[in-house]
């Protein structure tokens, strides 16, 4: 009776779902904006996030159709290999990505931002060439393509009013993102390992100088940050849209820079961070219908995302604190 | 360390140079800048590998690759420009790198370090955040790092050159103490009157070799000064007799960043030295004068144009020249060539620069050239990259290329810094024909030598405001006094 | 005494001018990545099965092994070179467009709409006011980044990139909307489109004076492009914008101190940047095709990046990447049809070519500025040992 309730033409089980969609793009913005974390901290900007999740994407979704054949003698355990092995094949193809970049601006030490630009370009025409060989195309995937099984976060989802839409059906992975943020935030801030990366990304010298080893640091965090991405993009092409196909990526992986950037390079904030930016996705696909929203030509709502970024980012500059050495490349050799 | 050579590419950095160093000791490392001190030290820490030669630690021969290896066999760094992580606590900075296991629990290093410190007698809230400490307690932080890792051997590379005096004199009471419970302490410095001071034993470098090895009571300081440069040295060259004419510039209770409050008068045909330690406000002073840092309130006035709210340009053709602290930052775009350097500050002129914008190359290389030439700015050629240049040459340029213009005012910021002798003379008889020539100067330095032999006029920054005004034969203890803001209201300017 | 001519104040023996140097050795960084990338690429045929000579021949021979071979490379090309300079003009000034993308969309659809609706201007005039609204498409769309950057300091990396993101949006709605086609009405066009443009809006076909085909499309504009791209090197070598633009990228705050106005001069690149984005859609829009489908070609932005970082964003350095460029897009057609390997393996080899230029670039500035390092130290007299500290801290700070 209540669910029929109206704002507008628009109800709360659609706010809900809103919201549930929201908790998807939250996941992929997150993880990534996590990989970005790892990696800036440890002093190198990782703008090729976009290009590593593309690289997760395609191999993702291979490895979701080719993992789900039964495996030899019940050792399944009734687990869905299918999606699983493409969540990690995704995670691992990212990370071996993640290795150039890394190889470029830590041994190399070329600009990190151009490095980051050429790692989004090389990213598509990769994906493309991995298309050909695994679906036979250049630029989707075949259809059919089997995921985790969804779930329905146990009390939230019975919220009344429609409102618990927003809890129900969702992937595990969100689970699993969200829940993420206790091993970063201890590995980060009570591990050494955590203490020796932040200090690569604030003030190699001195960490240099204490004898840390900054370039193997960098590394790991790159690559991690490649991981991350990468199993952002399988989710994506697994969990999502089941399929994978070119340009899905739409831009996700800027917006979770962003997303970072407005959480001050904090997992915690991140995660709030990644949730409005992961609403702003939400609203041209569930709240065209809101009051307000009718008003705005379809084409223009789908920039809902973009301005959202665009204004976050003019207004935050200047009152967040960057790691203080990302972005320089650092000399004085790898001992 | 015996018969350590290093060179770098067209130089030898060190020549054969040997130094041995007692349990207990102080020993003074001396010369000027570029002689090769801190490239030894290097060595000995495991930042750069010697080319020839051998270094023994307690009668053993080692290879040291890296600091790891330095601290490994008792000997720790202090460098000159601190290598810490602003944002971790004193205690994390003081355990990075040997953290004593995966986990790290904040409240056992706060404990561990506030015993360290106890030990040797040292005040440090090891849970402050080091960006909020003063340069001081982040020395101290520095040389708990190396204690911390149990070294016997402490290098300190120009220690005193951002203390305070009285700072100072708290080093070296910790030194003193360090010294006394059997650790050795190497003291590179290029500050005579503090080496004499604090050192058991001094050996001197110049231009790569050792020159001498003495005690302070076997010595001067002007024959330490002799050893280092290999001539008899001025402290003071001639300054010429000028008729002290109006004030050019003028500031009023300016607010800018540190500064608050700030009055000051520079008249023409004098040499104003604004004295302080540095972190009192002299960049504020230097960039809000020259427009590069808004003024929030408070006027600046050049004969009687107001500067407040001109942007650079306008300041600079308002007839102000710059030669900045930071050459590289704010002085020469290093990876430009000369001629393009040259024409730097100056690409909005007609003379270089035509109507719709076209450069006039020929003109700006023709001005480079005689830039180079009358300024003796040594480099193969006007179109080699000013990063190929040396230090000297560096500032000559600048120099060069500022004085050009016949300017009202030069504001000049720690002019020699990093530069030896040689280059040290000539820029401050640049400064001083300046003076000859009827222009006002404005000579900000935290060297008290410099500020010495070149003011008509001493006046002390402190926090951001005048403290103090001196005649330029004032006792540098009251100069001193002035310089931590410990005057009062009669001395005041 | 001031010297006239160069000033040699040692008696060094007479040394190749620096720019020479500096020329030679991009030129043999860029020789030596292209033969890695095409190294790497062999064994990625290998893989096939295939010989490299087979597939780099047929790449070759498509491109230049006829006239109409090779004015198709010219007409890919010519987009090429626009968006490269584009990208180019920006990086000189330290700043990264990666929005020329969404800016030459925006730059079509303007170009688009005065094509359409100003169509009673007689002759020529109505293709150069195409042309020009063309360019004032891009250069209001560049503005935005620019002014937010400038004004909040807004990284534009992400800012251009959430542009590109818009454009799509806008293009999709002015072919839905004010631009909507009205000739066609009930057939089987699928496609959306707008009306054909007069055909006075079109560019004069080049290639039919050199036996090119008319549908190879070679017009006037690469000779266009051609002088646009000299007119850039003019500006950043011999104006005082390129100076400028210059000393801001190489080191702002000098720049700054010496009287430049940083955010002037960012705009004035984004402006000009923004100008040449918007020449990029011409080529289809009315040299090709004459009207504005929604299937345009994308991506021309993000190639004009690599086409920029191939030639080292020099004006010279571009016209050749983009040619290269040119041959290797067109030679995924041969090597498709010709051999077994698939015609994406020339993106890869487009990847690993990026890839490897960035790299060997990188690794060239720097022997190429240790060497010089060194001469210029041999010549100072040891007076200026200071040259020893500051050689530590140059490799410290060496980016």
């Amino acid at each position: 009776m209540l669910a029929a309730v109206d704002a507008g033409s628009l109800r709360f089980g659609d706010i809900g779902a809103a919201v549930g969609i929201a908790f998807t793009y939250f996941t992929i913005i997150y993880l990534t904006g996590l990989g970005g974390l790892f990696s800036e901290r440890s002093g190198i900007v990782n703008i090729g996030l976009e290009g590593m999740m593309i690289i997760g994407t395609v191999t993702g979704s291979w490895g979701a159709h080719h993992f789900t054949l039964p495996p030899p003698d019940g050792l399944g355990w009734g687990l869905p290999w299918g999606p699983i092995m493409g969540l990690l094949i995704g995670m691992l193809a990212g990370a071996i990505f993640a290795s150039i970049h890394a190889l470029v601006t830590v041994t190399f030490r070329v600009d990190q931002i151009v490095s980051g630009v050429v790692i989004n370009l090389v990213a598509i025409g990769i994906a493309r060439f991995l298309s050909t060989i695994f679906f036979g195309q250049a630029t989707q995937s075949d259809p059919g393509q089997p995921h985790l099984n969804p779930i329905n976060i146990p009390l939230l989802s019975r919220i009344p009013w429609g409102f618990g839409r927003a809890f129900q059906q969702l992937s595990p992975m969100v689970v699993v993102a969200a829940l993420l943020v206790v091993p970063v935030w201890y590995a980060l801030y009570r591990t050494r390992w955590g203490l020796r990366l932040r200090s690569c990304g604030e003030n190699p010298e001195a960490a240099r100088s204490l004898g840390v080893r900054v370039a193997p640091l960098r590394y790991e965090g790159v690559l991690l940050s490649g991981a991350l991405a990468g199993l952002a993009g399988a989710y994506l092409s697994v969990e999502v849209t089941n399929s994978w196909g070119e340009g899905q990526t739409q831009g996700l992986g800027f917006i979770a820079l962003a997303a970072l950037i407005l959480s001050n390079w904090d997992p915690i904030r991140l995660m709030l961070a990644a949730f409005i930016f992961g609403f702003a996705q939400a609203i041209p696909l569930r709240l065209m219908d809101a009051p307000g929203l009718r008003l705005i030509p379809d084409p223009f709502v789908r920039m809902t995302p973009y301005v959202v970024t665009i204004v976050v980012l003019a207004g935050f500059v200047g009152k967040v604190r960057p790691p203080a050495a990302a972005g320089r490349a650092y000399e004085g050799g790898t001992t | 360390m015996r018969g350590i050579t290093k060179r770098f590419p067209g130089v030898v950095a060190n020549d054969d140079v040997s130094l041995e160093l007692r349990a207990g000791e102080v020993h003074a490392l001396v010369g000027e800048n570029g002689a090769g001190k801190s490239t030894l030290m290097r060595i000995l820490y495991g930042m750069y590998p010697h080319d020839e030669g051998s270094v023994e630690v307690h009668g053993q021969a080692v290879r040291i690759h890296s600091p790891r290896d330095a601290i490994a066999l008792g000997i720790g760094m202090v460098h000159q420009h601190f290598v810490l992580v602003d944002p971790f606590t004193v205690a994390e900075n003081v355990i990075l790198g040997q953290e004593g296991g995966p986990i790290v629990r904040a409240d056992e290093a706060n404990r561990k370090v506030t015993e360290l410190a106890a030990a040797y007698g040292f005040q440090i809230d090891p849970a402050a955040a080091v960006e909020s400490l003063s340069v001081g307690e982040e020395q101290r932080v520095e040389i708990l790092k190396a204690l911390y890792r149990g070294v016997d051997i402490l290098i300190l590379d120009e220690p005193t050159a951002v203390l305070t005096p009285t700072e100072a004199e708290a080093l070296f009471e910790n030194l003193r103490r360090l010294r006394d419970s059997g650790k050795s302490i190497v003291f590179i410095s290029h500050k005579l009157d503090e080496v004499l001071e604090i050192a058991d034993r001094i050996t001197v470098l110049r231009r790569g070799k050792v020159v001498g090895e003495t005690t302070p009571s076997a010595t001067s300081k002007a024959q330490l000064a002799e050893m280092m440069v290999g001539r008899p040295v001025l402290f003071r060259l001639e300054k010429p007799a000028t008729r002290i004419g109006e004030p050019v510039l003028h500031l009023e209770g300016v607010h800018a960043g540190r500064l608050h409050g700030l009055d000051l008068e520079v008249r023409a045909g004098e040499i104003v030295g604004v004295a302080g330690v540095e972190g009192n406000g002299q960049r504020d002073l230097a960039d809000a004068i020259m427009g590069l840092r808004p003024v929030e309130s408070g006027r600046i006035l050049l004969d009687d144009r107001d500067l407040t709210s001109m942007d650079t340009a306008e300041i600079r053709r308002a007839g102000t020249a710059f030669v900045p602290e930071d050459r590289q930052e704010q002085g020469l775009v290093l990876d430009m060539s000369l001629w393009e350097n040259a024409l730097l500050g100056r690409q909005a002129e007609p003379e270089y620069a035509r109507r719709g914008g076209v450069l006039s190359i020929r003109k700006v290389k023709h001005l480079a050239e005689g830039l180079i030439t009358n300024y003796d700015v040594r480099a193969r050629n006007i179109d080699t990259t000013a990063r190929t240049l040396s230090g000297g040459n560096q500032q000559k340029l600048i120099l060069a290329r500022e004085l050009d213009g016949d300017p009202k005012l030069l504001l000049a910021a720690q002019p020699t810094r990093g530069l030896d002798v040689g280059a040290i003379e000539f820029v401050w008889r640049q400064i001083l024909d300046q003076k000859a020539a009827g222009r006002a100067v404005l000579l900000i330095s935290a060297e008290l030598d410099e500020i010495y032999a070149l003011s008509d006029r001493i006046v002390t920054l402190f926090e951001g405001r005048i403290t103090a005004e001196y005649p330029s034969d004032a006792p540098p203890e009251e100069v001193g006094r002035g310089m931590l803001g410990d005057v009062d209201e009669a001395e005041a300017g | 005494m001031a010297a006239t001519g160069v000033s040699m104040p040692t008696e060094a023996p007479r040394e190749r001018p620096e720019w020479v140097e500096n020329l030679a050795g991009q030129a043999l960084a860029l020789v030596v990545a292209l033969l890695i990338a095409l190294l790497l690429g062999s064994l990625i045929i290998f893989a096939y099965g295939e010989s490299p000579a087979t597939v780099y021949g047929a790449i070759f021979h498509f491109g230049f092994g006829s006239k109409d071979g090779f004015g198709y490379v010219l007409t890919e090309a010519t987009p090429l070179i626009f968006s490269a300079l584009a990208v180019a003009v920006c990086f000189k000034g330290g700043m990264f467009n990666i929005g020329v993308e969404g800016q030459y969309l925006v730059g079509m659809v303007t170009a688009s709409w005065a094509a359409l609706k100003l169509d009673f201007l007689p002759g020529p005039l109505l293709m150069w006011t195409a042309i020009l609204f063309g360019m004032l498409g891009g250069i209001a769309f560049a503005l935005v980044p620019a002014i937010l950057k400038v004004k909040t300091g807004a990284h534009e990396v992400v800012t251009t990139i959430m542009m590109n993101g818009i454009a799509v949006s806008l293009v999709a709605w002015a072919i839905n909307g004010p631009l909507k086609f009205t000739t066609q009405e009930g057939t089987h066009n699928v496609n959306l489109r707008t009306d054909p443009f007069m055909a006075n809006a079109r560019i004069p076909d080049l290639g039919h004076m050199f036996g090119i085909r008319s549908a190879v499309h070679l017009s006037w504009l690469f000779i266009g492009a051609l002088f646009v791209a000299a007119l850039i090197w003019f500006v950043l070598k011999r104006m005082r914008l390129g100076y400028e633009a210059r000393a801001v990228g190489a080191s702002a705050g000098s720049a700054r101190a010496g009287g430049i106005s940083i955010g002037n001069v960012q705009i004035q690149l984004f402006v000009l940047s923004g100008a040449l984005a918007g020449l990029v859609g011409m080529q289809q829009l009315l040299a090709d095709k004459n009207y504005l489908p929604i299937g345009y070609e994308a991506a021309l932005g993000f190639t004009g990046i690599a086409v920029a970082f191939l030639g080292q964003n020099s004006a010279p350095g571009i016209v050749f990447a983009a040619i290269l460029w040119g041959v290797l897009a067109r030679g995924e057609t041969a090597v498709q049809i010709q051999t077994d390997v698939p015609r994406e393996f020339v993106i890869i080899l487009q990847g690993i070519l990026i890839i490897s230029v960035v790299v060997t670039y990188q690794l060239a500035k720097r022997r190429l500025l240790a060497r010089q390092l060194q001469r210029a130290a041999s010549t100072e007299d040891f007076e200026d040992s200071a040259a020893t500290l500051d050689t530590e801290a140059m490799a410290k700070e060496d980016r």
